[in-house]
């Protein structure tokens, strides 16, 4: 049943009285957890202090220039032939302190199962932040304050997996480097006795800064409550306060007692209060509810919703935010006037994805209209194409940047996120500014100081790639890379080419095994020798009856791996590319987390791989072009990475 | 006429309870049908008297409790076949942690996120059982024997995809 905005709207009316809401639909439910599980088969490497510096790897490494390809392989057929000599890193265990010996595969390794401690280390990241242990997912209460970045998150500290949910919290000079704090706030009251869950920080302009976060009541009613830092001028804000008065919000009238969450960073209105906005549904209609507040105390629902689309159900981790049309800069989150869009996003509970929307925002109203109605949130433009989810944005007064976090959670059993002891990744922090160039999507573009990790550039130019073939790229190691490439079908033949209706998707049409006249071409990152493994990230082109060209962006988990517990999905979209413009390829690889750009950002693709042999030394990188009528020429930039304190 | 009154109040009363409880069993009905095994699911759900007053939140929650006992049973007959067929010790023992991580985190995080609100965790729980029995199978086939649990196996992913398209309801 397709509801419209005015009905949805009625349907919610304000009260007075904190509880009078309509017959909760959930009845009482037994608290019948069972205790999860410690971790309890830790390897010696958790008991070793997290990553060292790579500054010996680095020494060894210096003395290597530019490298050229040593098997430039122009045979018809993809081809395993010739490889590339290779100077043996040490491998990561070394760098933490373990005796190489206990790398050597267990018996009978060469199937991959069960998955050895071999294996399962090396899928931890070396500069993705990651708690110690066990399970995070949200991103909470990114800020950048008193001169430190602040990322708290949702963390689970009994086992790798959700339960009983508390605020992580770490700080870092540079968003890449992390120092790990105590818990922020525990689940030690009765209003998030059940869970402390999902929130966002506002700095007032006196400097205060001020968390809302939703709580899990010991009833598991949704409730919003304030915090504040016991100590304002504590740099590392480790001790928070829950204001006494909480809960300051409570699910009105209309609203199920569970589909009221994740409250936003507030922004001014123009009468001078604050507003914040909190995702909800109504029947299978996501919508977000609008409040004014004065003093993060009382607040006022507002009669309209700032929007709402039909048949997306849930909005979780609602973001509201303004980008600057002609800018380069972020925006601080009360910026408003001509020069300004605003995004809404939203993670939609159903699908798993985040989705956004640029439109505009009428702050007299508190309402938000999308630019283009058939790409309203939910049905139109995803931040990411792969596993990305619950992200949140933060403006960096420090940078003058909007950078967003988002939670990546494992595709493996969680079997083996407890044998490993860990769940789940934030991915790369990015920035976001509107795409000039096309006006209808933003750009995502992983922090500038990511570039630091760098180190051992290997140049390959115009490699020419024919139709068919693969070449082994010459490389120290393959685990942690960030590669940049710009590549150029044959204009010759595009031209020649008789066009055809054009129905690719990414994955629906059989990965990078799946031949076209004019793709898929690209790398096969986290590859092994005989590509028993490995992971395609690629460009389609497609040419259309038109004679226009259509360019489709995936990644492919299909062969990513001989273990069959893991997720082998292809992911990915379609990417504007517009005239002049060569096709751009970002990839940033750290163990089991493989991020891909295109077009400077404007489609990303996050994956999580997990190979059984492309790993530690035998970890590979590759070109190839596999389409049938075209050679393909790349130019390429591979660094090493070195690993950060995560 | 107050005899009357009174016959009338009594008889609705009476007339409530089979109400209620029809209505309850349209909803078991409706709810199981949009599962992959209607009977299964039926059974199940009709075996626990908590069904009659629950929503859909709750038959959730029963479908997940059944999934648990089938997965600590699972446990106790990998164990017993432990000292019988030595000869399958490797794959029992992987099959053993993969319902371990079932009853031990896919559950009671499938438990919290139902009564909490979060429904997508347990649909994840249930997901994640799902693929730890076909992982267990595999397992022995990948050690080039058969498997002597196929029947259990099917018998939980059965059970967790049941469960999995309750909680996919609350979505």
């Amino acid at each position: 049943m397709m509801a419209s905005l005015s009905d949805v709207e009625n349907s919610i009316t304000t009260s007075t009285l904190p509880y009078s809401y309509a017959p909760l639909p959930n009845g009482e439910q037994p608290a019948g957890n069972d205790r999860p599980v410690h971790s309890s088969r830790k390897t010696a490497l958790f008991l070793v202090s997290v990553f060292l510096a790579v500054a010996s790897l680095v020494a060894l490494f210096a003395g290597n220039g530019p490298v050229l390809p040593k098997n430039l392989n122009t045979s018809a057929v993809p081809s395993t032939a010739g490889m590339p000599e290779k100077v043996a890193p040490l491998s990561r265990g070394v760098e933490k302190g373990v005796s190489e010996k206990s790398f050597h595969p267990l018996l009978g390794a060469d199937n991959s199962f069960p998955w050895s401690n071999n294996m399962l280390d090396w899928q931890r990241t070396a500069f993705h932040f990651q708690p110690k242990k066990n399970w995070m997912n949200d991103p909470n209460g990114p800020v950048f304050y008193n001169g430190w970045y602040h990322l708290f998150y949702q963390y689970h500290p009994d086992a790798p997996v959700w339960g009983k949910i508390v605020w992580g919290h770490a700080v870092s000079k540079d968003l890449i480097n992390w120092r790990h704090l105590p818990i922020a706030m525990e689940t030690d009251e009765w209003y998030d006795e059940q869970g402390v869950w999902t929130g966002s920080a506002t700095i007032l302009p006196n400097g205060e800064l001020v968390v809302l976060y939703t709580g899990s009541t010991n009833e598991s009613v949704q409730v919003q409550n304030l915090a504040y830092p016991a100590d304002p001028s504590d740099p590392l804000l480790i001790k928070w306060v829950k204001y006494p008065g909480n809960p300051v919000l409570v699910p009105p009238p209309g609203i199920d007692n569970k589909d009221f969450r994740d409250p936003t960073t507030a922004w001014k209105t123009p009468e001078g209060k604050w507003r914040i906005t909190i995702g909800s549904k109504i029947n299978k209609t996501g919508i977000s509810l609008v409040y004014d507040t004065e003093d993060f105390k009382t607040f006022e629902l507002l009669d309209g919703l700032l929007h709402a689309v039909p048949g997306t159900g849930m909005w979780e981790c609602v973001d509201f935010y303004p980008i600057s049309k002609q800018g380069e800069n972020g925006l601080d989150t009360s910026v408003d006037g001509p020069g300004v869009k605003h995004v809404v996003k939203a993670s939609m509970d159903d699908d798993r994805n985040d989705y956004y929307a640029i439109g505009t925002y009428d702050a007299y109203k508190g309402k938000w209209t999308p630019d283009n109605p058939t790409l309203d949130v939910g049905i139109g433009l995803r931040y990411d194409y792969g596993i990305y989810y619950a992200s949140k944005t933060f403006y960096d007064q420090n940078k003058q940047r909007r950078v967003l976090w988002s939670w990546i959670k494992e595709t493996d059993t969680e079997a083996s996120d407890i044998k490993k002891g860990w769940a789940s990744l934030m991915g790369v922090p990015r920035t976001i500014v509107l795409d000039k160039k096309t006006q209808s999507n933003i750009i995502q573009w992983p922090v500038e100081e990511i570039n630091l990790l760098r180190t051992n550039l290997t140049v390959f130019k115009n490699v020419v790639v024919e139709s068919g073939s693969l070449v082994p790229l010459n490389l120290p190691s393959a685990s942690q890379l960030d590669i940049v490439a710009e590549f150029e079908v044959d204009k010759k033949t595009v031209e020649r080419l008789n066009g055809a209706d054009i129905a690719y998707d990414c994955a629906k049409n059989g990965g990078a095994a799946q031949r076209g006249a004019l793709g898929p071409f690209g790398f096969s990152v986290l590859a092994h020798e005989g590509l028993a493994e490995h992971t395609p990230v690629y460009f389609y082109v497609a040419k259309g009856v038109d004679g226009n060209l259509q360019t489709f962006f995936c990644a492919d988990q299909s062969r990513s791996s001989n273990a069959n517990d893991v997720d082998k999905s292809i992911y990915g979209s379609i990417v504007p590319v517009l005239k002049g413009e060569k096709l751009a390829m970002r990839i940033l690889v750290d163990h089991s987390i493989v991020e891909s750009f295109a077009q400077e950002g404007r489609t990303c693709i996050t994956s999580r791989v997990y190979p059984t042999k492309a790993i530690n030394n035998n970890a590979q990188l590759f070109l190839f072009n596999n389409a049938t009528a075209t050679k393909v020429t790349a130019s390429v930039n591979v660094w090493q990475m070195n690993s950060a304190h995560v | 006429m107050k005899l009357f009154s009174l016959l009338i109040f009594l008889s609705l009363h009476l007339f409530e309870a089979p109400l209620t409880a029809m209505g309850d069993r349209k909803l078991i009905e409706s709810t199981c049908k949009a599962t992959p095994s209607y009977n299964l699911c039926l059974s199940t759900l009709l075996s626990n008297p908590k069904s009659s007053s629950g929503d859909v939140s709750d038959l959730g929650l029963i479908m997940v409790g059944a999934t648990r006992v089938k997965a600590t049973q699972a446990i106790q007959h990998i164990k017993s076949l432990y000292r019988s067929h030595p000869e399958l010790r490797r794959s029992l023992n992987q099959c053993a942690q993969m319902y371990m991580a079932v009853v031990k985190a896919d559950v009671p995080s499938a438990i919290q996120a139902l009564d909490g609100g979060q429904p997508k965790f347990a649909e994840d729980g249930m997901a994640d059982t799902a693929v730890e029995a076909q992982a267990c199978e595999r397992s022995f086939s990948d050690g080039g024997h058969k498997s002597p649990v196929t029947v259990m196996n099917k018998g939980v992913e059965n059970i967790a995809n049941v469960a999995r398209a309750i909680i996919r309801m609350l979505l």
